[in-house]
């Protein structure tokens, strides 16, 4: 959809749809959280199918736990509880699945009418003369879009009454030892718990041990094969491309088509903002980082900066090959700390980021945690807004754009007079 | 460790600090919405060396003080303003200067406080009254700003909020008005990095500032 009009529409058009993710995130899980909405992404490419719907699971889940543990966390068994006791545990996997792919399709269904809400500002915004259709296209969406988030609001519910959603819930122990769809922040989803397959019954759906089967071969492929890489990322990026307008929100004058490897990001960013301090990491070495962080004054014990030469230095450990950064920390110091993390080690979409003082240290100091401080707070979820502007606005060069937009605060408290009126209104 | 700004009351000319005033400020910590959290208390106690010959007094420094917070048990600091210096030492060095009998105790002062919270901001309000008796001396303001602790860093948030602070206890038209001198750190040696070191020495200008004031009225 390519629509010519003036700046000023435009901005305020995103503004709009800015605002209505916004709304939709408060509507439709109150209470629960929703601090990442990448899900969008896979809904726009495919279908909601099956086959997508697990795939769909797999990232409402994934969005849905505000992930502390380690990627490896051991599956806690949901509890026989509610209406559901009565019913064997295999069926509860069943139907939970079963509910999981009814979410998928009202999210994608809400995603359309999202799009048909969109379509109707644009047409108003172009030709204002058009008079009442525009507005009867906008009451009959936002009543399709009332229906659908109420229907996913009490699907919601009963996924946390059945223990699917719910942390607290899942820690109690089940009578039959049979667990709910596991799902490991990195996306994958065990289907069945290895008891469940020693007892004998019918293990995992093909398709989920085919999907698994596939990511580990591709993982692992892209670890020890790079240079075979080639075909399979440009098949990725091509899905991902959409037909949004035409916007370069960076600087003219930089040569950006360049920065399309992760060490060609970090050392841009470097030379631009000289006194930030960029580390990288693997999932497992960043939680190891967390619990031990120190202010900032203590930092000259670790080597970081970043160092041109094609691999990123890891803390006092060693390089880590650009294919198996999964988190980047950005330091400004006595500033904040942002922590970035990414799909999945070594590819450059950022999937969470969070910002914290730059004296906080604990397990909670990860991309999807949240920090003690209201500011901080603050601009966490600033931050997950603007991220999923990036990755659908300028996918080609999101993780620049976000790592520049997360520079910006680095005047955070020289000139930050709308924090403190913030604060002090709470 | 969290940036604070120590304020002194100032009570115009022929008034006192008294009670009423103490109240008011309470409340105007309450209409920003802070909550009450708990009681924070330090004390101060100036030191005389213990000399027979009492004319060799003014070799030794006039205001040799110690400080203690209640919040950090084990550790006690002396500061010597005169020569700018601060040290920060266990809390047994007490034990020690009992059994030297080297200083006296001359004036020991309380400062106990009520912290109230809001947002990331902590608002202490401190009497400050001698040790044994129960009148109010003076009163002080201590803001922390959590998130950072760098004292450059966060030089405009605090005046920022001093200055609202500030107005609003005006708007309440007590007998006087809150002073905030800023003691300069790195006569002391210290570092931009906030540390409790940084609060003694903010807690002895503050009470200095107190003591010359009452002087002056006097």
């Amino acid at each position: 959809m390519v629509i010519d009009f003036n700046t000023h529409q435009k901005n305020w058009c995103w503004q709009a749809v800015l605002d209505l993710w916004a709304l939709m995130v408060l509507w439709a899980f109150t209470g629960a959280g929703w601090p990442n909405l990448s899900c969008t992404k896979v809904l726009t490419e495919t279908e909601p199918t099956f086959f997508t719907g697990v795939q769909m699971q797999t990232q409402m889940q994934q969005t849905q736990h505000q992930a502390t543990a380690a990627p490896f966390s051991t599956s806690t068994p949901p509890p026989s509880s509610g209406g559901s006791a009565s019913e064997a545990p295999p069926k509860q996997v069943a139907q939970a699945m079963d509910k999981l792919g009814q979410a998928g399709r009202i999210i994608a269904d809400i995603r359309i009418g999202a799009d048909r809400l969109l379509e109707a500002l644009f047409v108003a915004a172009a030709q204002p003369h058009q008079g009442n259709k525009p507005l009867q296209l906008f009451v009959k969406e936002d009543a399709c879009m009332r229906q659908y988030l109420q229907d996913l609001r009490s699907l919601g519910k009963e996924l946390e009454e059945s223990g699917v959603l719910s942390e607290s819930v899942r820690s109690r122990k089940d009578f039959w030892g049979l667990h709910m769809p596991l799902v490991c922040p990195d996306g994958a989803v065990v289907a069945y718990a290895w008891k469940r397959q020693l007892a004998g019954q019918a293990g995992a759906s093909a398709v989920d041990r085919t999907r698994l089967a596939l990511k580990a071969f591709t993982d692992q492929k892209r670890r020890f094969f790079p240079h075979l890489d080639d075909g399979l990322e440009g098949s990725e990026s091509a899905s991902k491309k959409r037909c949004g307008s035409e916007e370069i929100a960076v600087d003219p004058k930089e040569e950006i088509s360049f920065l399309k490897t992760l060490p060609d990001v970090l050392k841009s960013l470097e030379k631009e903002v000289p006194n930030l301090k960029i580390l990288t990491f693997e999932r497992l070495d960043w939680l190891k980082r967390a619990v031990t962080l120190t202010s900032s004054t203590n930092e000259s014990f670790l080597e970081h900066n970043y160092h041109g030469s094609g691999k990123l230095r890891l803390g006092s450990v060693g390089t880590v090959a650009a294919e198996k950064v999964a988190v980047i920390e950005l330091l400004v110091p006595s500033v904040f700390r942002a922590v970035i993390s990414f799909h999945h080690a070594g590819s450059m979409d950022p999937d969470a980021v969070a910002f914290f003082s730059p004296d906080e240290s604990g397990s909670y100091v990860h991309a999807r945690g949240f920090s003690v401080h209201h500011v901080f707070k603050h601009i966490t979820e600033y931050a997950a807004t603007a991220l999923q502007y990036f990755l659908g606005n300028q996918t080609e060069t999101c993780l620049y754009s976000l790592l520049h937009w997360i520079c910006s605060y680095e005047t955070l408290f020289s000139k930050s007079c709308r924090f403190i009126l913030q604060l002090l209104e709470l | 460790m969290p940036i604070r700004c120590i304020l002194h009351w100032q009570p115009n000319q022929g008034t006192v600090v008294n009670s009423q005033v103490l109240n008011e400020i309470s409340q105007c910590v309450e209409t920003l919405n802070g909550v009450k959290e708990g009681r924070c208390k330090a004390s101060l106690t100036f030191y005389r060396p213990n000399l027979r010959d009492q004319s060799v007094t003014i070799d030794f420094p006039r205001d040799f003080l110690g400080i203690s917070m209640l919040e950090l048990p084990n550790k006690y600091f002396f500061i010597i303003r005169g020569q700018k210096i601060v040290l920060e030492a266990d809390s047994s060095i007490l034990l020690i200067m009992e059994k030297l009998q080297s200083y006296k105790s001359k004036v020991a002062l309380n400062f106990e406080g009520v912290l109230y919270k809001l947002g990331d901001f902590q608002i202490r309000v401190i009497k400050v009254v001698p040790n044994q008796a129960e009148s109010l001396r003076g009163i002080m303001v201590e803001i922390e700003y959590l998130p950072i602790s760098s004292i450059e860093k966060s030089k405009q948030i605090m005046e920022e909020f001093i200055d609202i602070w500030k107005e609003i206890v005006a708007k309440k038209s007590l007998a006087g008005q809150f002073m905030h001198a800023e003691p300069n750190y790195a006569e002391y040696g210290l570092g931009d990095n906030y540390t409790s070191q940084h609060t003694a020495v903010q807690y002895a200008a503050a009470l200095a500032q107190l003591i010359q004031s009452a002087q002056v009225r006097n």
